[in-house]
């Protein structure tokens, strides 16, 4: 394990920000926190980075104490926060300058670490503007470069598509893909389930300052977001008869579509499109649907992601 | 590139790129020395009450208060026959100075024996009395060479000797020479201190000191930077203040390079170190930026830049002599002006020295504490 987590607590005032969490990064995995707002995903990532203390636990990053060597676990990671942490009259060039020199870097490895961000992670072409006036996407890219300017092992990224376009915010999850493909550790956090099914080799959801579950997507959506459903839109109409025929598969209908669940949905798909023509019931819509990271985190909380956490 | 010289560099980079800083940073000193030299670019009328209690009545003696009432309006002479009541006006600074023309003054001087005439001095604003003394002084021994040189075509008499405890400082002081040092000790107390506070607030409210902080950059790294970068700042300050105070107001002073770097340099730290305290006192960034400028405001009337803190209430002094620019105050004063040696600065240098270890230290164990919260 390249970094790992041992009952760690943290308080604030009365709030228990995280209770007793526990996990193990492996290397070379890109590993996501998924969980609302309020869980205590930056601050576990806060405390990892050295940026805060915690009340007790232990954590150790590629063999170092967090406590005890604070400085050797920083020079390990990159750590890009959420807000663009650049400076708006310094070029890109030059914040990648003063990041470098924030970790001594020699003349050569920063040329080399310029080049290897301006071809992987595209900052090349407005290297020699100024931060302030480039754009949203832009200064994302320019600050996860300064992040990572070091070279480090392990890379940090708080919510780093929160805001973006779905287009940028494609264009981030390769980047981060093609760090994981140059050998990088990557912990990131997000409330985006999607984003976590997309890029996360495995995933810890967070609830309340504690992990309620870890494991690769589809296992957790196996195992805890249930059995797959199939979703069945008829005519406003035709609705209550619909239900009426589907109930012996256990149709139960939510909002204005029937769900029923099955181990092996479309061996039995046909069946019930077949089933209701038969009786001149007319499918608007019908089809198979996996269980996502959303549903497993309904199982466990009984709530959604977007909500935020009392 | 070290981490020191790459946060210094970036301040300074910043600084340069900052428009409205640059402008202030040129128009602030301009400013202030067109301010002064509109105010005291030109010859201060100066004019004292002294007190003259004639023992010799003699027409010399006589001539002598004449001389003494026509130096336009620089003296006003009151004229006393006890010498008791001229002291309490003395005391009461009512006079500036008593003169005392003793008996037989005349007659020593014509038989050839060492004349004296006394002098005591109100000494409780510094700078007038310099002004008395060497006034009272040139005076006296110039005038009765030309009043006998009229009056008998005497070309020979014995000098006369003014009797006074105190050195007679024999060069006239002008505001002029007097505010120039006081100007070059405002950059020590608002470019340092207000840039100091301003670097750290900065990135805590930009939000990079967190990732600063994220590096292994150590505390005491970052606070060297922003302290070369800070220094840097006040240098531009103190040379943009100082050519201009040199071109506009032209005074006689001593520009001694060597003697006034250390005293820049040390009470620049002391400056950045109050700076650093501030800005890890402040609980929100914009409080701890209005405390460095209110400070500063504040503090210049204590530390003698516009004028002598001998001016000030006694209970204020004191306050004046906690606030290490007073010594730095002092000390360009006494380079420029008194020409003082190295050894004349010992005092000062060792007094803005330990402030400048004991403040900056503070300043670092306060942003550890903060850094650690």
């Amino acid at each position: 394990m390249i970094i790992e987590v041992e009952e760690l607590t943290r308080h604030y005032g009365n709030v228990k920000a995280l209770d007793g969490v526990s996990f193990g990064v492996e290397e070379g995995e890109v590993f996501g926190l998924l969980g609302p707002n309020g869980a205590g995903k930056t601050t576990l990532m806060e405390i990892l980075c050295g940026l805060r203390r915690f009340d007790s636990g232990r954590v150790n990053v590629r063999g170092f104490d967090l406590v005890k060597d604070s400085y050797k676990v920083r020079g390990s990671i990159g750590f890009c926060p959420q807000e663009t942490l650049l400076y708006d009259l310094l070029s890109v060039r030059e914040n990648l300058a003063f990041s470098a020199s924030l970790y001594s870097m020699s003349r050569k490895k920063f040329r080399d670490r310029v080049d290897f961000s301006s071809k992987v992670l595209g900052v090349g072409e407005f290297l020699n503007r100024r931060v302030g006036h480039l754009s949203g996407g832009m200064k994302r890219r320019a600050n996860l470069a300064a992040s990572i300017i070091h070279d480090p092992p392990i890379v940090i990224l708080d919510e780093p598509t929160v805001g973006f376009d779905p287009t940028i915010k494609r264009e981030f999850w390769e980047l981060i893909k093609s760090l994981k493909d140059s050998g990088k550790t990557v912990l990131l956090s997000t409330h985006d389930m999607y984003e976590a099914d997309e890029i996360c080799d495995r995933v810890a959801i967070m609830e309340k300052g504690k992990i309620a579950a870890l494991d690769k997507p589809r296992v957790l959506k196996e195992t805890i977001g249930g059995e797959p459903a199939i979703h069945v839109r008829v005519k406003d109409t035709q609705t209550k008869k619909a239900l009426a025929i589907l109930k012996e598969y256990g149709g139960a209908l939510f909002g204005d579509e029937i769900q029923i669940s099955a181990t092996k949905p479309l061996e039995i798909m046909t069946e019930v499109s077949n089933k209701l023509s038969s009786q001149g019931v007319l499918t608007e819509k019908i089809e198979v649907v996996e269980p996502t990271l959303e549903d497993v985190f309904i199982k466990l909380s009984g709530r959604k992601l977007t909500e935020e956490t009392a | 590139m070290n981490s020191i010289i790459g946060i210094a560099v970036k301040d300074i980079k910043t600084f340069f790129r900052e428009r409205g800083t640059i402008f202030w940073t040129i128009a602030f000193p301009v400013l202030i020395m067109l301010l002064f030299t509109a105010i005291f670019g030109r010859d201060i009328p100066f004019s004292a009450n002294i007190g003259v209690v004639d023992n010799d009545h003699s027409p010399l003696s006589a001539s002598i208060i004449t001389g003494l009432n026509n130096t336009n309006g620089i003296f006003t002479v009151k004229n006393f026959t006890d010498k008791i009541e001229a002291l309490k006006e003395l005391n009461a600074s009512s006079v500036r100075a008593v003169i005392t023309i003793p008996k037989n003054f005349t007659l020593n001087l014509t038989m050839t024996m060492p004349a004296h005439v006394m002098m005591a001095i109100d000494e409780t604003n510094p700078d007038v009395a310099r002004l008395v003394r060497d006034g009272v002084t040139t005076f006296l021994t110039e005038y009765y060479k030309g009043y006998y040189h009229t009056a008998y075509n005497a070309t020979y008499l014995e000098p006369v000797f003014v009797t006074e405890e105190q050195a007679i400082v024999h060069e006239k002081i002008g505001y002029k020479e007097n505010i120039v040092p006081g100007m070059l000790t405002y950059p020590l107390l608002f470019s340092s201190m207000v840039v100091a506070t301003g670097a750290i607030v900065f990135e805590r409210e930009k939000g990079t000191l967190k990732k600063i902080r994220a590096s292994p950059t150590r505390p005491l790294n970052v606070l060297f930077g922003k302290t070369l970068a800070a220094l840097f700042q006040t240098a531009i300050s103190i040379f943009i203040m100082g050519v201009l105070a040199a071109v506009l107001l032209g005074p006689k002073l001593n520009w001694n390079v060597p003697l006034l770097l250390p005293i820049f340099f040390l009470g620049s730290i002391n400056g950045i170190a109050i700076g650093l305290i501030i800005s890890c006192v402040g609980r929100a960034p914009q409080e701890a930026s209005n405390a460095a400028t209110t400070m500063a405001i504040v503090l210049q009337f204590f530390t003698g830049m516009y004028f002598p803190i001998d001016y000030l209430p006694t209970y204020l002094q004191q306050i004046g002599r906690f606030i290490p620019m007073t010594y730095a105050a002092q000390a360009l004063r006494d380079i420029m002006i008194r020409n003082a040696t190295i050894t004349d600065l010992l005092a000062p240098i060792t007094t803005l020295s330990v402030t400048a270890v004991v403040l900056y230290a503070v300043g670092v164990l306060l942003y550890r504490r903060w850094v650690e919260k």
